[in-house]
């Protein structure tokens, strides 16, 4: 097939804030991802990473090494590239809230040739009981740092915005006390998860505030990862106690800057989605995957309160055709476009074993939908 | 029997086991303990988490106390003999380390009275076929998170193929990436969204 690239010369943040807000149904369909993948952007952007670089920075510590600073400020730099080539209104970075967090797992995966793969340990934790807690070494309010959020300003085009990515509580908790012992302690010792979660959420106040204050930043996308293929992880009216409240706060630092709050969460969440457009507040929610809830059906039961974001299923974006993808994403158009309230995307993020061409087929559809119907 | 079908439902696995051993005192069997409390207990925390009533925590613990039960009891029971229902094999595939949905598979069957053997993560398709040929499961349960590492089923069945073993197990095949037709597409004979339907699968599968 042919690439048509590049996708987009004008980047406009301003027209996607009105989408997301549900301020206009007028112009293009904004395009969105929470996160490609290295190989991806490197292919996107033509720039360079090391094969083995992202590896180096997955276990990022507190007390990062003079490489990792470097691998790190490069991966910044291909963030920006890779927005500014594929079309998007902003380019993400993380600020930095040194927690501790327990390393992921490492594993070789033979049908990707040998690449290694990251995976969060689901059974051990640095936190498992209350004596870990009590030991355990927080960091400061002011240690929060917005240098990614100044670097990536100093970056992006006219035009663009900066997209601040934070690390949810509750994903944090699961990572902290591996979401077996997690899943346990959460009926056996509910005041433990919810010390460690007061413990996360004043630093996510302080990182979302302080990244919504920023002139830069145009939202905020939140990272949360609530439920399985069919349901919450926990019950909702364990959320609801522990959780939703503190996510409120959180919104609420981003949104007394008047910024958005976008909300990612895998799986099944449709018991909490009212908490999370009622108390909450969230003004959007990405990633939907066709094996859990087809993307047209979350947009007509809540698009008249949040807008919608991504939904091409990572699965099709992996072993389909382009031509499937190209059908497949316009029939998401031809559903979600419409109403207004719906940037395109892909069901969670543009993974390294997505094929390109496929990412492509994506866009390029997105694209002659814009020319068509713009 | 209704006291300990409770306390299993309820994950208080320490009362469980104290009740486990009163009632073998007792002169009960470990045959009826099982089939009049301890699995049916199990099977209405499987169903009520396949209906979205109780979720991974109460299944957990449930499982739990459903363990510490099966460790008073097993030895009262020959290992692979009369008392378990049947023989699956569980593993994740190679590449691939999550294992929270197949342990949860493997918890639900033993709560249903079979006998699981568990392989791990990161199960190579020769390791997978190797314990087939050891154990004669069967069933064959194996698991995968990413769409990237669920390519490694179609190995392993082609392997269980290649070994002349593929008939005499069923296969059937799960995690968060994998759908129905991709099933059929690598040749396994069932895709369960859920550890309740891998339960009922099993159950098919050797009362045919």
């Amino acid at each position: 097939m042919t690439i048509e690239r590049p996708f987009k010369r004008h980047y406009d943040f301003e027209h996607f804030r009105r989408v997301v807000m549900r301020e206009t149904g007028e112009g293009p369909v904004p395009i969105i991802e929470l996160f490609a993948d290295p190989e991806i952007m490197c292919e996107v952007s033509g720039l360079d990473f090391p094969a083995d670089g992202l590896l180096k920075v997955l276990n990022i510590g507190v007390e990062p090494t003079v490489e990792q600073l470097q691998l790190g400020v490069q991966l910044m730099d291909i963030s920006v590239a890779f927005s500014v080539a594929a079309g998007y209104d902003y380019a993400s970075t993380i600020p930095i809230v040194p927690v501790p967090r327990t390393d992921y797992l490492l594993l070789e995966n033979p049908q990707q040739d040998g690449k290694v793969r990251g995976w969060q340990d689901e059974h051990r934790g640095l936190i498992m009981n209350r004596d870990d807690f009590e030991r355990f070494t927080w960091p400061g309010l002011d240690s929060v740092s917005l240098i990614p959020v100044d670097y990536t300003a100093g970056q992006v085009p006219e035009g663009m915005k900066v997209m601040a990515f934070i690390n949810g509580i509750f994903e944090d908790l699961k990572r902290l006390m591996g979401v077996e012992n997690m899943a346990i302690k959460s009926v056996e010792e509910p005041a433990l998860c919810g010390d460690i979660l007061e413990k996360l959420t004043k630093l996510a106040v302080a990182a979302t505030g302080r990244s919504a204050a920023h002139p830069a930043v145009g939202a905020v996308f939140y990272g949360e990862d609530m439920g399985f293929n069919t349901s919450l992880m926990l019950s909702p009216e364990w959320m609801r106690e522990w959780v939703v409240p503190r996510l409120k706060r959180i919104a609420d630092a981003c949104h007394a800057h008047g910024k958005p709050f976008l909300l990612h969460s895998c799986g099944q969440i449709d018991a909490l989605m009212e908490d999370l457009i009622e108390v909450v507040g969230i003004d959007a929610r990405h990633s939907f995957q066709d094996n859990i809830e087809p993307v047209e059906e979350v947009y007509r039961k809540y698009s008249d309160r949040i807008s919608i974001l991504g939904g091409v299923d990572v699965d099709l974006l992996a072993r389909g055709t382009p031509a499937q993808v190209a059908e497949r994403t316009r029939s998401i158009l031809e559903a979600c476009a419409p109403g207004g309230g719906y940037c395109m995307g892909s069901g969670n993020s543009v993974t390294n074993f997505v094929k390109i061409d496929n990412y492509y087929a994506m866009l390029d559809e997105t694209r002659r939908w814009n020319e068509k119907h713009s | 029997m209704e006291q300990l079908a409770e306390l299993v439902k309820e994950g208080k696995a320490e009362e469980a086991a104290g009740r486990v051993r009163e009632l073998l005192d007792g002169g009960a069997s470990a045959d009826a303990l099982m089939k009049e409390a301890m699995i049916p207990a199990m099977e209405e925390v499987g169903d009520l988490f396949q209906q979205g009533k109780v979720y991974l925590p109460e299944m957990l613990i449930a499982a739990r106390a459903m363990q510490g039960c099966m460790d008073v009891i097993k030895p009262a029971m020959a290992t692979g003999g009369p008392g378990f229902l049947g023989k699956v094999v569980i593993g994740t595939v190679r590449g691939d380390i999550h294992d929270i949905g197949k342990n949860l598979v493997g918890m639900t069957l033993e709560g249903a009275g079979f006998e699981v053997i568990d392989l791990g993560v990161d199960v190579s398709p020769e390791r997978f076929t190797e314990a087939v040929r050891e154990h004669s499961p069967q069933v064959l349960g194996i698991s995968a998170l990413l769409t990237t590492t669920m390519l490694a089923m179609k190995d392993t069945i082609d392997a269980l193929r290649e070994a002349g073993l593929r008939d005499g197990v069923k296969v059937m095949i799960g995690g968060a990436a994998v759908r129905g037709e991709f099933a059929g597409e690598i040749g396994a004979d069932f895709f369960g969204p859920d550890s309740t339907s891998a339960r009922d699968f099993a159950r098919e599968a050797i009362s045919r």
